[in-house]
């Protein structure tokens, strides 16, 4: 039935589960099942951010750059009220279009990647990228595919650098207690 | 049937059980009433206690729910697993999958008192934004409890122990107080009943009913004593009546027999000598003819006057028969001659007697004297003797 069974199976059967680095969401076993986890992780992961204009509720803005790899689709699943509206956008377009609450990076050049990191630094802006399992290239939170399912990690260093508040429990969760990942 | 013979108990042990009952009764009512409601209270403390670990693993969990991670869930409910009295953590997704589950290792001290107080898991709705994401639910188990209680029984242990000597102690001293004022009343009344002592009474008691009673048995003392001397006195007068002649106030017959018996023993034990005298009236019947009997009674009145006149401290006197009077002269002198001694007694009543009528009468008496051991060992012989020397005087008086 659901693979996410079989998990739970796996974690009462050794309960002393090494601790891992980062989050392991259960990706259910179906042909969109991906998408969904994804999309559920990143509305999780914008529902724990806090940006500085205090607005709680506000819809954000997410802007797409590059080649997302893990699903096609990109569509922040929020439970609740709040709304997020997905643009796609170039490098040049998010830094001088602004708007941009959410950066999410895809597979692109890794010098206009390098770019946008440096612009981003000190903007209240999350970034998420799924193209660096490592998470060393300075975005906040990095998606990545594991054998047990869809997991993310955290890079403080990104994180503490700007203004956004993010819920510890989250670090916690995305390892970032672990060292930088 | 058997006839039942009713068991006796002291006052002290009747009312140091009576004591020690009432005491138990209170100290284990106090005692479980404070158990009881230590429980309750427990109870509360324990429910909520499982309520903050809910609200703790909710907040811990909540991540975890969003994002669909059992590891991070189980991470979550971590800070919950330390918490005592918690058995059992289960997360369930908004779908009420388990997300995770986890079971206490420590097995449960007392599975009856759990199902009793924790019957139901706690259950808590995890909410993210206003919706639901999952629930989370805490068993509890007895382990706070049956500590408290373990404490508890201890404590009301020793407590029942510290309250039970001590109650004992004062109903040690309160029984004192009770018993022994009643111990001198029983006392006094084994006293006078055993020994006759009836000069003693009850000292003043501090006990009010008691001291009453005191009293009433001190009056009773009183009266009992007034009895007992007037029956002394009542008995005194018998006896001397009974010894003595009521004309002369001379001991009697009888009382001279007595006295016989005894002189008789005494110097036989201690070989002395003693004499009779027997004495009898001359021409007595003509006094009593001629005169009459009160003149009669008056010649014997003076003849008991004379005798005793002339008696040692020693010496002992009584008249035996109408106008027949004895001496005994005890110790004698070895070397007084009886003769001696009849000629002293009759020099004694040589003097004339008054009579009623205003005229008197010279007495003239007979003597007869018997010497103990020499004229007789027992009273038979010596009285013979005496008798048959009075009857030679008389004899010798007559011709």
């Amino acid at each position: 039935m659901l693979a996410s069974l079989f998990l739970i199976g796996a974690v009462f059967a050794t309960p002393q589960m090494s601790v891992q680095a980062a989050s392991q969401t259960i990706v259910e076993n179906s042909s969109d099942g991906m998408t969904r986890a994804v999309n559920r992780m990143l509305g999780g992961i914008i529902t724990y951010v806090r940006w500085p204009d205090g607005r709680a509720a506000a819809p954000r803005t997410m802007c797409l750059v590059g080649t997302p790899r893990l699903t096609a689709s990109i569509a922040p699943d929020i439970p609740g009220e709040r709304r997020v509206i997905v643009r796609r956008t170039t490098a040049g377009g998010a830094m001088t279009g602004g708007g941009c609450d959410i950066l999410f990076l895809g597979r692109m050049p890794g010098d206009e990647r390098r770019r946008l990191i440096e612009w981003v630094r000190g903007e209240p802006t999350l970034t998420i990228t799924d193209d660096d399992p490592a998470c060393r290239t300075g975005a906040m939170f990095c998606l990545a595919r594991k054998p047990a399912g869809l997991s993310f990690s955290v890079n403080l260093d990104a994180i503490g650098r700007g203004p956004l508040r993010v819920d510890p429990r989250v670090l916690k969760i995305g390892g970032a207690d672990g060292g930088a990942s | 049937m058997t006839d039942r013979v009713p068991r006796r108990t002291t006052l002290q042990k009747l009312l140091s059980r009576f004591h020690f009952g009432i005491t138990l009764f209170a100290v284990a009512l106090s005692g479980i009433t404070i158990l009881l409601a230590g429980i309750t209270a427990m109870r509360g403390y324990a429910d909520r206690n499982i309520e903050l670990a809910a609200q703790l693993g909710a907040y811990g969990v909540e991540p975890a729910l969003v994002f669909n991670d059992p590891q991070a869930a189980r991470e979550g409910l971590k800070p919950l697993m330390k918490i005592p009295g918690i058995a059992h953590l289960r997360v369930l997704d908004d779908r009420g999958h388990p997300l995770v589950e986890w079971r206490s290792p420590i097995e449960d001290p007392a599975p009856v008192l759990t199902r009793i107080f924790f019957p139901e898991p706690f259950a808590m709705t995890v909410r993210r934004n206003g919706s639901a994401i999952g629930t989370i639910e805490v068993w509890g188990d007895s382990t706070t409890l049956t500590d408290y209680v373990r404490i508890g029984m201890l404590a009301g242990l020793a407590c029942l122990l510290i309250t039970a000597l001590g109650t004992i102690a004062l109903a040690r001293r309160f029984e004192y107080e009770l018993v022994k004022p009643l111990n001198e009343i029983a006392t006094v009344a084994h006293d006078v009943r055993l020994h006759r002592r009836f000069d003693k009474r009850v000292t003043s008691l501090s006990i009010a009913e008691l001291d009453r009673l005191g009293g009433d048995i001190n009056a009773l003392l009183d009266e009992l004593e007034g009895w007992q001397g007037h029956m002394e006195d009542e008995r005194a007068v018998l006896a001397h009546r009974a010894a003595h002649d009521p004309l002369t106030t001379m001991p009697n017959r009888s009382a001279f027999d007595e006295q016989l018996k005894c002189r008789l023993e005494a110097a036989a034990q201690q070989h002395h000598r003693f004499a009779l005298l027997f004495i009898d009236v001359d021409n007595f019947k003509a006094v009593n003819d001629g005169f009459g009997h009160a003149a009669g009674d008056a010649v014997l009145v003076a003849m008991a006057t004379q005798i005793k006149a002339v008696l040692r401290s020693g010496d002992f006197a009584a008249r035996i028969g109408g106008d027949e009077f004895v001496v005994i002269i005890d110790p004698i002198d070895p070397t007084v001659l009886p003769a001696a001694l009849v000629e002293r007694i009759r020099a004694s009543v040589a003097e004339p007697i008054a009579l009623p009528g205003g005229q008197h009468h010279g007495t003239a008496i007979s003597v007869g004297a018997a010497l103990y051991p020499d004229d007789g060992r027992d009273a038979a012989a010596l009285l013979t003797a005496a008798d048959a020397a009075m009857y030679a005087d008389k004899l010798r008086h007559r011709s």
